[in-house]
Parts: C-alpha cells; structure tokens; sequence
C-alpha cells in the first residue's frame, strides 16, 4: 500500500508540474486566440485530474499534513520552502541583473553614436539626431545641491530640536508629525509647486529646488533623530557635568558621535533629491540651459525622461535610456558612500557603548 | 578674620557670558528651523485639504465613484484613478509582500552571513535607491511592449519598487525573534520550514505587518513607474490585464499641467483622496505597533 | 500538497487573464476571433494631438451614450507620439495636426493609413503681460524675431510698430514653446517660414531646436498654464485651450495685410480657400482672404486601412463617421471650425476604404 502511495504522490507531482509549465509557456507565448482557449482548456483539465488524485490520496488515509503539523519529517515541505525562499531572494539578483542588462543594452546604440560626446555635449536635437546630456545632467546637480543646501540645516536643526531641546510631551507629536509628512507623495508636492509656488516664483532651478528641499526634509529628519539619539548617554551627562550649556553639549558629545550617521542621512536624502522626477518636471521649465543663475528655467535628467518619452523615436528612446542608466549609477553611487558612511558610524557608536 | 577673595576662576555662580548668550542664540535658531519647515508643510496640508476638500467632499462620494469627465467640464469624478490606485497597489502587495517576507526569511534564517545572503543583502540595499522613474522604464521595455498598456504592468513596476523595501523591514523584524523561541520550537522535533511558519513568522508579523504598510503607502504614491505602463483611461476598468488603467497619482500629474481650472479642481480634489490614503495606511501601521508593543 | 494547488490556482487564473489580453494588435494578419474585453465590449485606443483632445473627449463621451459597447480611450501626448505609436501598432487610431513625414513613412508598421480631418483651428499667440494699453497686434517678422530670441523686451521697437501708439512696459519676454513632438508646433513653424518674409530662421518641425533661454510645457494645455503664471511669457497655444485657460492673445496680420482675431469664423474663412490632395491631407495655414485667419491649422484622425479584427474596424468606422457626421456639431462650442461641406463628404466617402 506504500508503494501505490508514493507512485500516486509521484504522478500527483509530476501532472501538477505539467500544469503549470503548461500554464506559464501559455501565458508567455505569443499564440493565437485558439492556442490561448486550448491552454485555459488543458491547465483545468490537469488541475481537476490533480484535485482527483489529490482526494484519491487522503482518502487512502495518508493524513494531509497541515502546516501547523509540528511532527518530525517532512522533508519534502522543508526543502520545498527552502528552495521557495532561496527562489525569492534570488529574484531580487535577477531583476536588479535585468535592469542592468536590459538597459545598458538599449543604451547602447545612441553610446555608440555620440561617444564620450554624450556625456560632455549640451545638444540635444532630435531631428538632428545629436544627444548630448550635460543640460540635464547640470541640472539635476543644481537643483539637489540647491534642495540639500537648503534642506541640510532645516533638517538637521529639526532633529536636534526634537531630540535635545523639545519639552518630552512635545517629542511623540512632533515625531508622529515628521513621520506622516514623509509619507507624503512627491506628486502632491508637485501639484502645489506648480499651482501655487510657481506663479510667484516662477519656474526656475530655485524653485525646484526648493519643492525638493520640502520633499526630503522630512526623510532626512527621521534618519537624522534616530542617528541623534544613539549617543550615549553618559557622554551628555558628562558634558553637563563639566559645566556645559546645552549647546555645547551637543557640540561636544552629540555631533561628534552622530557625524558619520548625519552625513548618510543627508546622502541618503540627497539620493532621493536627484531620482525626482514629478516635482522637477513641473516646475523646472524644462529649458535645456547650462546656467549658473538659480532663477533660470532648465531641465533635470528624470524630468527629461518624463517629458519626452511618450513620443521619441528608436534613437532618442535609446537616448533616454542612456539618460536612465546614468541616473541610476550616480544614485547607486551617492547611496553607496551614504550607506558605507552609516554603517561606519554605527559600529563605531557600538564599539564605543554606553 | 576675613574669608579671602575668591578667585574668579573658582567663582562657581552662574553669570551673564557670552557662552549662556550663545546658548539661546542657538536654541532660538533650532526652534526657528521647526518653523521654517512647519510653513511649507502647513501651506501644502492647508491647500490640499481646502481646495482639495472643496471638491471632494462637497461631492462625497460621487467624486471617488464618477468618471472622469472632459478637461474642461467642471465636476467630480475620479472613480477610475481611485479604482486604478487601489487595484494597481494591491496587486503590487500580493506580488512583493510574499515574495520580500520569504526573501528575508532566506536572509536571515538560511543565509546568514554566506557570501549569498550578504550579495543579496547589498543588491537589496541597491534597489531600495533606484529611481522610480528607471524602474518604469524597466518594465515598459521588458512588459509593456509585449502585453500593451495595462494595470498589471504598473503592478509590476511597483512591487519591484517595494520589494526591497519589504525585504529590509521583514529581515529587521526577524532579527529581532529571540534565539530561544527557535531552539524551543526544534527541541520539540519541528523541522526548520515548519518553524519558521509557526513560530519565527507569527512573532514578527506585528513589525513585518507595519513595515509592509508603510511600504504600500509609498507604492500609492508613486507616478513615475505608472506613466509609461498603465495608459490613461477615464472610465472605470475592473480588469488589470485588459485595456488601459489610470491611478490618482498619475491623474494628479496630468491635471497639474492643464490650465484650466476645472481640471486643476480635480487635481486637488484626487491629492487629498491620496494623501489621506496614504495616512491612514501609516496610522494603521503605527496602531499595530503600538498593539504589539502594549502586548509585550 | 496545499503549496502546489495554490499555485495550480495561480497559474490556471493567469492563464485565463493573460491569454486574451495581449491579442490587441491592429493589422496582425491570421490572427481569428474577436478581441472583446471581458464584458464583450470592443475596445480602441487612440493617441497623439492636443489640439483635438478636448474634441475627442466629449466626442467619446456623445458617443458612447448611444453606442454603450464600445469602449474608447484617447492619450493626448502631441501629434509626435500620435504618430509613433500608430506606426509602432500600440494604438487603433492616432490625433495628428501634421502628415507622417516621407522619412517616417518607412516606420510605420500596419501598410497603409488613411487621414480623416475632423477639424480646423486657429492658433493663438498668448500673452501675459502687465500694463498693456490693449490687445496687441503682431505681424509674422514680430512673432518670428520674438520667439527665436531676437526681440528680448516687451518694449522693442518692432513691436511698438505693429502696435502704433500703444504703451509697452520693459519687461524681458519670456517665451514659451512645446516640450513634446507637436503638430502645433509643426503648423506654427511652417507659417513663420512662410509668411515671415526670410526671417524665422529655425526651421519648421514637430520639434525645433528653440533658444536655450526660453520655457517649455506639455501639449497645448501645458503652454497655456506657462504662460498664465508666468509674468512676460508669450506663447502659441490652439484658440480653443487659450480661451479656456483664459488667456488674452494677439491679432495677427494675414496675407491681404489685416489684422485677424483668432475666431472659429475666421479660421472657417481660411479653411474656405484650402487645396485638398487625394489623400485629403492639406494645409490652412496662410490662407488668401481678407477675414483668413493666416495660422489657421488642422487634424486628422490616422488609422490603418488595413484591420485584423472585424469588430474594430466596425467600432472605428462607427465612431469616425460619429466625428465626421453628429460630431462637428460640438465644435463651434469648443471653439474649433467645422470642415468645409465638400471636405467632409469626400472624408465620409474615404469611410469605405477601412476593410477588415
């Protein structure tokens, strides 16, 4: 009778497998309509015969082991859920490998056309059929380094208030409130720029930079207060000990430990900054110029993207892409130093200890 | 006889100094920076729930529920973009929730500090800083040219945007399970998998619950990702795999660049739908950590 | 055992959802049965002009009320992608305000299309500027010097000549021009190379490479917000999203040397005069007569003649002949022109030539 079992879970296996590589060939080939009927037809003729089996086998008494089963073996459940956990942690390698791949691939052809003059051209002509990225690449720089330049002391000083100076009934709300606000969708922040800040502003790299500068504050923030409050306690007390203000408590014993975590958070914030996309393309003024002025209009990489894709022909989308795929290594690459920084500074602060 | 002079530098009693002057200087400039970033906020809270509320719940709830009408006509009507957001989103959790928590289950129950686990860990950790709007384009070239505009394409752009995310969170949540409850659970003869579902993961769920909220509310907000794979469509669609789709964050862009008022109306109308979406996912996620730390 | 039937579950439930969701393809020869959506609906997309978005809008919404299976979704995006995606086969119809280029001819996917125009329009030149004594008039050499760059003041002398006796304040102009690949702008252009005399300078085309200094927005309704909130700004934007943004804007001098405001019945004056070629493609702009308004435009609805699926092609028959017939009774509301009598007929007649 154990033998009929294990051939009936065999077959049972084996038809089930059948099924849905059947299914999953079918949802991915580019059959016609008949094909698709058969196939939806096939995979509930293979999963009714399996339900049949299936019953088949409890009936036989085998119990159905249920999860909460907490008895010894079961091999088979313990190696499938491995290999569905390993299975899920691998995706995360596939996809981040076919993004690189898919997109560097279709960067190519404009790389090829323009060389290095991609990166160091300020023309960028469609029907002309040159792509020089510096415009947008400029002014992607500008507007985060105007946002964190404004962003940064904000912040910072929010974090500092929040954590050394707030009264304690004030410190939860205050909290709950920087919190909720960073959850905030940029798009909502983009409606407000371009409806009710750019009117008086204008539409300028200052005026991006400001809507960013309100956008990451508050994630720069959350990073900053839970950096802040890793400093040991001791060391503020022994600041007050030795006849410090306040001030010079923090000075002293809060913004040295706290350093290295600041700088990440303020990296970290200025990442977000650069991938913006929304807020940038609405009030930026989408003019590709090269200026030093912050009242002048101009163009972010995202921006760019946003704007121009639905319509670029086979070149220009590559064009895109490129612009793409640079973004994405200068984000990696400021989140990189961002987080290297952070990590430092923690196991310092742990080394250190109370 | 006479008590000697104290000297200055002994003179413990508090003084007027310079160092005191700096002091409050200081603190009045911290307090001032709570100010500084009180105004914007408080000016976009105020704009979006006055002139957003105008519309929305002076039209409660044909506003959620109507579709959308022409540019220029005034009126309610974001049915299709509420229905688009909420179906997009969610189908977007079932793919990466499940898939995050089983990734981090492998991080930190398999995978340790095995040159795997930490290669995953760090291409995690990378993911969480791609732009949104590369990974939009990722998934038109990969899914839309194939399969045209429609909602599951944006699905797809988001959970792959919330993947690392819940992937982060969950692990912190499952470092936190104590050693103990895991040894308690083998000496009872359960095998690895089964433990990990009936003991590791029911501790953890309150953390890994929260986290996988606040990572949705970011997922609700997005539009870049849904820009170029969802398409723009006005009348409701209750499929995700047949015909165009629409989000609120998507039509919020949309109307943003119109210049006529009424469409502008439903811009706001849509931020203030989004934006309380947004905070009561992450109220809920605050309550269910405040319950399980109350529980404990 | 219960982990396999779930997915069995999964994999059945997508099969069943993406099998019929990916046969949207217009002009795939040998492909059978009908694509319906799931409540037996017939579906079509279309993309491309903002100068025909509005019309499109409340067209669809006209036409659905008596055609309640057939679902229709227009995309704006500018006549560029209009056009792209026709030829890339991503949508059933496009909105175009300019024919496919013959270098673009190559591209397009499907075999032949045909062009309906639906509609005619002026464009007008957009303004925001304080102190003005009253409307202002410019002539094409003005419009041309001012958006590439050579007239940078309100003030300038050029247009204090087209203007004689009017006050000028000295604001910088800040002009305004389209960020995407637009028919307007392709109009725009070819009537400055045309009527300036010599002296536009940049070339007509859906996109131009403007000066650097100068703003952009996203279709007509794009422009029309830049130009609204920004102080000094002057751009080109369809009449009928100018006025519905409520923007003032400019008299221009036509062919017979008047001054023309921007109406529906001036752009019907221009639209009198038109050469239509066989495939009915023409142009309005420039057009002889005292009352012509001279950037009077037009657009068409491209699709393929060719199509694979009979209930499409019946759905784009129904509904172009909607545009083309009942439709154009919208338009002077909207502040566009109806076709001239002799133009729609042929346009109507042309119906026949979708076979599928």
């Amino acid at each position: 009778m154990n033998q009929t079992t294990d051939r009936l879970r065999l077959a049972y296996f084996a038809l089930a497998t059948l099924v849905v590589v059947f299914a999953v060939y079918n949802a991915f080939a580019q059959g016609d309509h008949l094909g698709g009927d058969i196939g939806l037809a096939a995979s509930s003729l293979g999963a009714a015969i399996a339900w049949f089996v299936h019953r088949r086998l409890a009936a036989k008494h085998v119990p159905a082991r249920s999860l909460t089963d907490l008895r010894g073996d079961g091999h088979v459940d313990d190696k499938l859920f491995k290999l569905l956990a390993v299975g899920a942690a691998t995706l995360v390698l596939l996809i981040l490998g076919l993004i690189a791949v898919t997109m560097t691939n279709r960067a190519l052809p404009v790389l090829r056309t323009m060389g290095i003059k991609f990166f160091t051209s300020s023309t960028w002509s469609e029907h002309d059929g040159v792509f020089g990225a510096l415009p947008y690449i400029w002014g992607t720089i500008y507007t985060s380094a105007i946002a964190i330049v404004i962003a940064v002391p904000i912040s910072l000083g929010v974090a500092l208030y929040i954590t050394q100076i707030a009264p304690v009934r004030l410190k939860k709300p205050l909290v709950y409130l920087i919190d909720l606000l960073a959850v905030v969708p940029s798009v909502v922040f983009g409606l407000w720029g371009v409806l009710a800040l750019a009117p008086h502003l204008g539409r300028s790299f200052l005026t991006a930079g400001i809507i960013l500068a309100i956008m990451i504050t508050p994630i720069i923030t959350s990073l900053a207060r839970e950096v802040i409050e890793t400093t040991a306690q001791a060391d503020k007390e022994a600041a007050y000990a030795l006849g410090a203000t306040r001030w010079e408590m923090i000075t002293a014993a809060v913004l040295p430990h706290s350093k290295g975590g600041l700088v990440g958070a303020v990296m970290l914030g200025l990442g977000r900054a650069m991938g913006e996309t929304i807020a940038a393309a609405l009030v930026i003024g989408s003019s590709p110029q090269i200026a030093l002025s912050p009242f002048k209009s101009g163009d972010s990489m995202p921006a760019v993207i946003a704007n121009q894709w639905g319509e670029a022909s086979d070149l220009q989308k590559s064009a895109l892409i490129a612009l793409a795929v640079t973004l994405f290594v200068m984000t990696i690459v400021v989140n990189l130093v961002a987080s290297r920084i952070v990590q430092r500074s923690l196991a310092k602060s742990r080394g250190v200890g109370g | 006889m006479t008590i000697p002079e104290l000297s200055t530098s002994l003179d413990l009693r508090a003084r007027p100094s310079w160092r005191r002057t700096k002091n409050t200087i200081m603190t009045v400039l911290l307090a001032s920076t709570v100010v500084a970033i009180a105004i914007p906020l408080v000016l976009v809270m105020i704009s979006v729930f006055a002139k957003g509320g105008k519309i929305l719940f002076a039209h409660f709830p044909a506003f959620l529920t109507a579709s959308i009408p022409p540019t220029r006509v005034a009126g309610p009507g974001m049915g299709p973009a509420v229905l688009g957001t909420l179906m997009t989103t969610g189908m977007a959790t079932l793919i990466a929730v499940p898939l995050g928590v089983l990734g981090a289950i492998y991080l930190n129950e398999y995978g340790g500090q095995s040159r795997f686990a930490r290669t995953v860990r760090f291409m995690s950790m990378v993911m969480t800083g791609v732009p949104s709007i590369v990974m939009g384009l990722f998934i038109y070239v990969v899914w839309t040219l194939h399969f045209r505009l429609q909602g599951f394409g944006g699905s797809l752009a988001l959970a792959c945007l919330m993947l690392p995310v819940v992937i982060n969170a969950a692990e912190q949540m499952l470092r936190l399970v104590p050693n103990g409850l895991r040894e308690a659970s083998y000496a009872l003869g359960a095998t690895k998998a089964r433990t990990i579902v009936t003991v590791v993961l029911p501790a953890a769920m309150s953390g890994i619950v929260s986290g996988s909220l606040l990572a949705i509310a970011r997922a609700a907000g997005e539009t870049a990702p849904l820009l170029f794979t969802i398409g723009a469509a006005r009348v409701v669609n209750t499929s995700l795999f047949h015909g165009e789709s629409t989000a609120l964050s998507a039509r919020i862009f949309e109307n943003a660049k119109e210049a006529v008022v009424a469409a502008q109306d439903r811009g706001w109308g849509a931020a203030l739908a989004l934006v309380l979406l947004t905070f009561a996912l992450t109220v809920i996620a605050r309550v269910v950590t405040a319950i399980a730390t109350r529980k404990r | 055992m219960k982990l396999w039937m779930g997915l069995l579950a999964v994999a059945s439930l997508a099969t069943a959802s993406c099998d019929s969701g990916k046969k949207d393809q217009v002009g795939k020869t040998g492909s059978a049965g009908t694509t319906t959506t799931s409540g037996g609906a017939v579906a079509i997309s279309g993309s491309g002009s903002t100068f025909q978005k509005a019309f499109q809008e409340v067209a669809m919404d006209a036409f659905i009320k008596s055609n309640g299976n057939v679902k229709i979704t227009y995309g704006g995006g500018g006549s560029g992608k209009g056009r792209q995606d026709l030829a890339d086969m991503v949508v059933d119809f496009a909105g175009t305000d300019s024919p496919f280029k013959d270098a673009d001819k190559s591209k397009i996917k499907g075999g032949d299309v045909l062009y309906f125009p639906v509609l005619l329009g002026p464009i007008a030149v957009a303004y925001n500027v304080d102190g003005l004594s009253g409307k202002l008039q410019l002539s094409p050499d003005t419009i041309a010097k001012i958006f590439q760059g050579d007239i940078k003041k309100w003030n300038d002398p050029a247009i204090a000549a087209d203007n004689a006796g009017a006050k000028l304040p000295s604001d910088d102009i800040v002009v305004v021009h389209r960020a995407d690949g637009s028919g307007t702008t392709d109009n725009f252009t070819k009537f400055l190379d045309g009527a300036s005399g010599g002296v536009w300078k940049l070339k007509s085309g859906s996109t131009v490479d403007w000066p650097k200094d100068t703003q952009a927005g996203q279709g007509n309704g794009g422009v029309a917000q830049a130009v609204k909130s920004t102080k000094g700004a002057i751009g080109y934007v369809d009449l009928s999203d100018a006025k519905a943004a409520g923007l003032i804007y400019a008299n221009v001098k036509n062919q017979a040397g008047k001054f023309v405001e921007p109406t529906a019945d001036t752009a019907s004056a221009a639209g009198d005069g038109i050469d239509v070629k066989d495939d009915l493609t023409f142009s309005a702009l420039n057009a002889k007569g005292d009352t012509s308004y001279p950037i009077t435009y037009q657009s068409w609805v491209i699709v393929y003649a060719k199509q694979a699926d009979p209930a499409k092609a019946t759905a784009l028959r129904d509904y172009l002949k909607f545009l083309l017939t009942d439709g154009q009774k919208q338009l002077s509301s909207l502040d566009f022109a109806p076709l001239p009598k002799s133009l729609q007929d042929k346009a109507v007649a042309q119906l026949s030539k979708i076979q599928g």
